[in-house]
């Protein structure tokens, strides 16, 4: 994309230097080849020279920020257009050139009628206005190949060679469609004058902001060219005024072009800002009030789509009225519908913004970003919530089915080994006394190993659900946890009372866990535990001095453990620089106050 | 003891199974069990209601099944009541020890599955019955096999440190030189040693010893 720009660049910056060159050459010579008695003053010749430059000037403007390319090339081909009267006297020998120049010398006007026609779209859009340019464009040709074909050595200001093309002698016949030519003319510059200043008249607020520069110098204009076409056909010496008007006004038809169109941008680039504001989430009175300001029109408003009821209604919710789009055209409905085709809102606005489609566009972009933006985040919030709900749930129902398998297992399968082992020692008891030693012998065996399997099923249900974390809380747990573990264990823990059961069992299995992980990776020789409740946090600490370097990636443990915090919206920091032991931190919201 | 009349138990579990099986051994020992309940509040009737030496309790019983034979301990000596309580657990939990032995004299904790010794839980209520103090060796084993930094432990000689379990169980002086098959004054004179070492003050009361045992295990 830079290089192509780049030489789009470049190939504009030379244009518009080759036809500020040009113009100024002709401008030049043309003064230097008049005698000094006919020359102009050099003021005035001075400021018809500064016309073509600031075509110029608006063309590289017009061609940086403008929509439409066509504007600035015809304002770039102005300045060649712009022949001074004072080159017939450069030319004026040459037979076969005089008579070209003489017939083109008003086409910077038609150029320029044109260039207020397409303004501001860039584009011919009326039919009216397609109408009068081709008008103006035939009446030019036929000027043209008429000058060519009669023009006489006097009809340019010098003294001319022969006309090399004329055909014959027809004053009559040149003078009419001279004339004819430039009453057209004026008359077309005063048609297009009323038609802008109608609708500039008719307009609101808004588009008075499009455009109001443009008519006033149009008319501006198009009345110093009637003050000079008069004095044309009547052969009178124009006044100096009314030429000196009529060159500033020429000139200040591009620089209002341009300002329109930075005008435009400048509106588009409010567009930015509600898009802005949509981004950030505003609500509807909000939206519709920066929706007002970027568009400088009041009279906004919009109308969101009903659901319920299948109809739109105001932010207010109150039904739309009858026909608000108001039958004497003054504003225009902009529909907005999502991708899916589901009616969002309707905007009303000025239909003089109509014009301004790009800017239109922007502002239904917006909304409908709005609406999916406002949509999406509910969405995805409801399902965020259900998800982290459903996590609560499953956590809390694997909480209660270890608290239920060990509780089965005390009332179960352990109270029956117990009492089995009674039995057999009754057995046992009972052999010893008829003496019997072997069965004894036996009996007392398979006691033992009975103890060995209650033994081993005691350590298991502790391992799923301790009864002590039940009946005591963490201040009773954690102690009997830390002593467990093979590396000696600093504990530090200020719970007074009970904190949630759900919690307490987080922290206990964390806890039991990550002193799992002390002892299986750590490598250290001492640990510390620390478990603090205040701020309505549970805050829980576990350090050792070992090896270091753990990370959440590395194992499932750790995994399992931020897991288990996430599931209740806890946080957890990892500390474990390499040889510098690690430091686990874990955080857990206590959302009702612990219960006393 | 009063060998002319037996020692009368109360019992309460909330496993009838193990509470038959229970009054079983203990009869079996000849002891006589006069109340045989299902829950702590009942077993507290009975004690007030009538004449009874000791009370064997499960620590998890109605309505929470968490620590109700503890709470009912703690009532019982609330009440001013000095009869002997033996506590039962399925898990050996220092910290159940620890809270039993802070109620005061007199009482024991053992784990249930010490039914299968009858000896051992005759002999248990028999102490407990006589204001002695009783812990079930598992817990001791726990406690002692607990690893900390900076162990005091590491100061006691392997004799030393079997006389200090022995010591934590509630075993008298006496006890300990039968168990271990040692004199009287070696192990008068290893006990000095111990409670020297591990910085503990020599008490009159067999019960306070254990305490103080104890709590020594459990806070090292």
């Amino acid at each position: 994309m830079a290089p192509g720009r780049k030489g789009r660049i470049v190939r504009r910056s030379i244009a518009i230097a080759a036809v500020v060159a040009v113009s100024l050459a002709m401008e030049v010579s043309g003064f230097l080849a008049t005698p000094d008695a006919e020359r102009p003053e050099v003021a005035w010749v001075t400021l018809h020279a500064v016309v073509p430059l600031v075509f110029a000037a608006c063309a590289g403007i017009a061609w940086a920020i403008g929509p439409s390319r066509v504007p600035a090339r015809l304002m770039v081909i102005f300045p060649i257009l712009w022949i001074p009267q004072t080159f017939y006297a450069v030319i004026g020998g040459l037979g076969w050139l005089w008579p070209v120049v003489r017939g083109i010398d008003l086409w910077w006007a038609v150029l320029t009628g044109i260039l207020v026609l397409v303004y501001p779209r860039g584009w011919l859009g009326d039919r009216t206005d397609r109408v009068i340019a081709r008008i103006a464009v035939a009446a030019s040709l036929v000027n043209l190949i008429v000058v060519v074909l009669f023009a006489s050595p006097d009809a340019a200001p010098c003294d001319c060679a022969p006309n090399v093309y004329q055909i014959t002698e027809a004053p009559a016949l040149f003078a009419f469609v001279d004339i004819g030519f430039r009453v057209v003319g004026a008359g077309l510059a005063l048609v297009i004058a009323g038609r802008l200043l109608v609708r500039w008249v008719r307009g609101s607020v808004p588009a008075r902001a499009v455009a109001f520069l443009m008519p006033v110098a149009l008319l501006a204009w198009v009345l110093t060219v009637l003050a000079l076409v008069v004095s044309y056909a009547m052969s009178a010496t124009s006044l100096q005024v009314i030429d000196t008007v009529s060159l500033i006004a020429i000139a200040s038809i591009p620089v209002s072009y341009v300002a329109g169109i930075a005008h435009t941008r400048n509106m588009r680039a409010r567009v930015a800002d509600l898009m802005r504001i949509t981004r950030e989430g505003a609500d509807r009175g909000l939206w519709a009030e920066s929706l007002a300001r970027t568009l400088r029109d009041a009279s906004v408003r919009v109308y969101w789509w009903d659901e319920e009821n299948g109809r739109y209604a105001d932010a207010a919710g109150e039904p739309i009225e009858h026909d608000p789009a108001d039958r004497n055209g003054d504003h225009s409905l902009l529909p907005v519908s999502s991708p899916t085709g589901m009616p969002i809102a309707l905007i009303r606005h000025d239909r003089v913004l109509t014009t301004n489609s790009r800017l239109l566009d922007g502002v239904s972009s917006a909304l409908r970003l709005s609406v999916d933006n406002g949509r999406l985040r509910s969405e995805i919030e409801r399902t965020l919530e259900q998800v982290r709900q459903s996590r609560q749930r499953i956590v809390e129902a694997g909480v209660e089915a270890r608290r239920r398998i060990e509780r089965d297992l005390h009332d179960g399968a352990q109270q029956h080994l117990v009492s089995l082992g009674m039995s057999l020692r009754l057995a046992a008891n009972t052999a010893r006394e008829h003496g019997d030693e072997p069965l004894t012998s036996a009996l007392e065996d398979t006691i033992t190993m009975l103890n060995q399997a209650l033994r081993e099923l005691r350590e298991l249900a502790h391992g799923i659900h301790p009864s002590l974390l039940s009946s005591g809380g963490l201040a009773l747990a954690v102690p009997e946890l830390a002593g467990r573990c093979p590396v000696p264990v600093e504990v530090d823990v200020q719970a007074e009372g009970r904190l949630p059961e759900l919690i307490e069992s987080t922290a206990y299995f964390v806890l039991a866990e990550c002193l799992a992980n002390v002892a299986k990776h750590s490598g250290a020789s001492r640990a510390w535990v620390r478990a603090h409740v205040f701020d309505h946090e549970l805050r829980l600490v576990v350090r050792d001095n070992g090896v270091g370097g753990a990370s959440l990636e590395a194992g499932t443990g750790m995994l399992g453990i931020s897991d288990r915090i996430d599931a209740v919206d806890g946080s957890l920091e990892l500390e474990s620089p390499p040889g510098a032991g690690t430091t686990v931190t874990m955080r857990i919201p206590l959302h009702e106050a612990p219960s006393e | 003891m009063n060998d002319a009349r037996p020692l009368r138990v109360a019992i309460a579990d909330d496993a009838l199974l193990l509470r038959e099986g229970i009054a079983k051994v203990l009869e079996g020992g000849g002891l006589d069990v006069v109340a045989s309940v299902g829950t702590g509040d009942e077993l507290l009737e009975v004690l007030q209601a009538g004449d009874v030496d000791a009370a064997v309790l499960d620590i998890r019983m109605p309505p929470s099944y968490r620590d109700e034979g503890i709470v009912a301990l703690e009532s019982i000596r609330a009440n001013g009541s000095t009869v002997g309580v033996l506590l039962l657990s399925m898990y050996a939990t220092p910290e159940y020890a620890l809270r039993v032995m802070g109620a005061g004299s007199g009482t024991g904790y053992l784990l249930k599955e010490r039914v299968s010794e009858p000896q051992t839980l005759v002999r248990a209520v028999e102490t407990v019955a006589s204001g002695g103090s009783v812990v079930d060796p598992e817990v001791v084993e726990q406690l002692v096999k607990r690893t900390r930094a900076d162990d005091p432990l590491s100061r006691l000689t392997e004799r030393e440190r079997s006389v200090l379990e022995l010591m934590a169980q509630g075993y008298s002086n006496g006890g300990i030189a039968q168990t271990l098959f040692l004199g009287l004054k070696t192990v008068e004179t290893h006990v000095r040693s111990i409670l020297q070492k591990l910085d503990l003050e020599e008490s009159p009361e067999h019960h306070r010893r254990v305490l103080a045992v104890l709590t020594l295990l459990g806070e090292r």
